[in-house]
């Protein structure tokens, strides 16, 4: 059974239909290469995901269960987190107040229990996500680079035991080691079972990490094929050519 | 060897003052150190001329901080949070006014005070309805406050003082003097150290930075913006009412046009403090520091027989130069 799936997905904005029967899955322990041009709908699809918003016919699943998200919360409490480019952190807070934003760890009164976020926050940035220049969890998230934003962000996710990361675009405001780091990150979270969607229009760096491409152009789906079928220049003939 | 010695001593100090100026509220504490040390030696020096230290004039400062220092805490708070309340002044004045004529007609004072911080705490939340509700700047909607319930204070009261008598224990409470210190200002180091906790070691608090640091992505992460907003607005207005408590004490009486100004001095404090007018960043040990020197520089022209102009003319440059200051390093933040 898949992680997470598209059933025949439609979404009209007014008379402007963004996606037309779209469905494709996301399995488990995979990441999902989501390519096209601008405009072939990756956008909304993520948002569609992320739960801002709602198919106009069609659903979403997860493990099988139909899942209708009306909010951002609904779809990270069935285990999905978008990191965005910009992605949703705090910049005057420090990077262990906002990997515990909204859900701090208090005492019975509600005051924060500081020396164990910052222990956890610490530990989680030292083994799970692993990005040159952060050495403490004091700093705060203002100062950092937007790789290290993002590996915060990621930090987060993975804290709070998210199951599938949308990226959107996350490469294309890092640095070359940057974006190393951040692909090598995906692939070892893929390792701790935690799929991906990396939503892109760079195809190399899809391919380095993807084990499945799902290729979109005008709103539907014109290709989905697994890594070991295809080759770079089919996919940018797709891309390109559809 | 004394080489050795002296190096480390002294890249250790420069450390320390990297250290402090990097604190939020560090450049501010060194002034602040700056200007009690000049003070305390001139007062030394020259006891008979500048008598900074006399117990006199000790006693008028513990009685003239907390005032404005707890109206600073409450717009402190609500400024991290994102918004201004420029009603405070007449919020201060309209509930000391309704616990003075309440307790003239016979209401004790430990009743009456609480009627006046309910009032002050609903205004507060009257402000943030219409701020959130039709998505006003706070500003706008404060600035109405603050005529309405001027205006208020005279069709309650007319154009009258009003005396406040009220039962020795309060009195006591508010305004008396335990082991020499005033008790006015023993109330606001304590409320300093509630809002230090809450602010900075409290789940609210986090929430209140993280509101006015980037709401948008406060909202996305699960943090009730909205509702932490309105927190921060009531307790404005309940600070507002607690000031309007200390200072009716101190002077036992209320005048209906005492509290002109005074959001603005609040403000001031808390832009001196380091706290940014775009919300998100500040600390009450700066809001502190902010009110401790505004009163400390106006104690040292009045010591100094200074026309009273030049107290204006201080403030305002404070202000401007403490604002230089926390842009640049808000500057920093966003560049880096």
């Amino acid at each position: 059974m898949s992680l997470l799936a598209l059933h025949n997905i439609t979404k009209s904005f007014g008379p402007l239909k963004a996606l037309t029967d779209l469905s494709f899955e996301v399995g488990h322990r995979e990441v999902v290469g989501l390519l096209g041009d601008n405009g072939a709908g990756k956008s909304t699809t993520v948002n569609m995901l992320s739960g801002i918003h709602r198919p106009s016919s069609g659903y979403i699943s997860v493990d099988g269960q139909r899942h209708d998200f009306t909010c951002r919360s609904d779809s990270a409490e069935a285990g999905i987190e978008t990191i965005y480019q910009n992605t949703a952190l705090v910049d005057c807070l420090s990077i262990s107040r906002n990997i515990f934003l909204g859900r701090e760890l208090t005492d019975r009164f509600g005051f924060l229990d500081l020396k164990k976020m910052r222990d956890i926050a610490m530990q989680v940035l030292e083994s799970a996500v692993h990005i040159s220049g952060i050495d403490s969890p004091d700093k705060l998230v203002g100062d950092l680079s937007g790789g290290q934003k993002q590996a915060v962000a990621i930090a987060r996710a993975v804290f709070f035991k998210r199951r599938v990361l949308l990226l959107d675009e996350p490469t294309s405001a890092l640095s070359v080691r940057e974006t190393e780091a951040l692909l090598n990150q995906v692939l070892k979270l893929k390792e701790e079972g935690v799929s991906s969607v990396l939503v892109t229009h760079n195809l190399y760096h899809a391919y380095q990490v993807c084990d499945r491409f799902v290729i979109m152009s005008h709103g539907t789906k014109v290709l989905d094929v697994s890594k070991a079928d295809t080759t770079i220049e089919q996919l940018t003939q797709h891309v390109v050519l559809t | 060897m004394t080489h050795d010695h002296a190096a480390p001593s002294r890249r250790s100090a420069a450390e320390w003052l990297h250290h402090l100026l990097s604190m939020p509220a560090g450049a501010i504490l060194l002034v602040f150190l700056l200007v009690q040390l000049a003070c305390i030696i001139a007062g030394l020096v020259i006891p008979d001329d500048f008598r900074y230290l006399s117990p006199q004039n000790l006693g008028i400062m513990m009685r003239s901080v907390p005032v404005l220092g707890c109206l600073a805490l409450g717009a402190g708070v609500l400024m991290i949070a994102g918004e201004f309340d420029l009603s405070i002044g007449s919020v201060y004045t309209l509930t000391a006014i309704i616990m003075a004529v309440l307790v003239g007609l016979g209401v004790d004072a430990f009743l009456a005070a609480p009627v006046g911080l309910a009032v002050g705490a609903a205004i507060g939340l009257i402000n943030g309805f219409f701020t959130l509700r039709f998505n006003l700047p706070s500003f706008i909607v404060t600035l109405g406050g603050l005529l309405f319930w001027r205006g208020a204070v005279l069709l309650i009261n007319g154009a009258v003082q009003v005396r406040f008598d009220p039962n020795p224990v309060f009195n006591a409470l508010f305004s008396g003097t335990i082991f020499g210190i005033n008790a006015a200002f023993i109330w606001f180091v304590a409320l300093c150290l509630v809002f230090w906790a809450m602010l900075h070691r409290h789940r609210l608090g986090n929430h209140i930075f993280a509101t006015g640091g980037n709401r948008a992505a406060a909202t996305a992460i699960g943090v009730n913006t909205g509702r932490i907003k309105m927190i921060a607005f009531a307790i404005a207005g309940f600070m507002a009412a607690f000031a309007g408590i200390l200072a009716t004490t101190r002077v036992g009486s209320v005048q209906p046009g005492q509290g002109a100004g005074l959001e603005l001095q609040a403000i001031a404090a808390c832009v001196i403090g380091g706290l940014s007018l775009r919300g998100g960043r500040g600390s009450i040990l700066g809001v502190f520091l902010g009110v401790m020197l505004i009163f400390t520089i106006t104690d040292v022209l009045l010591l100094l027989r200074a026309p009273g102009f030049y107290l204006d003319m201080f403030i305002a440059s404070l202000i401007v130069l403490a604002s230089i200051f926390n842009h640049s390093l808000d500057r920093r933040g966003a560049n880096t």
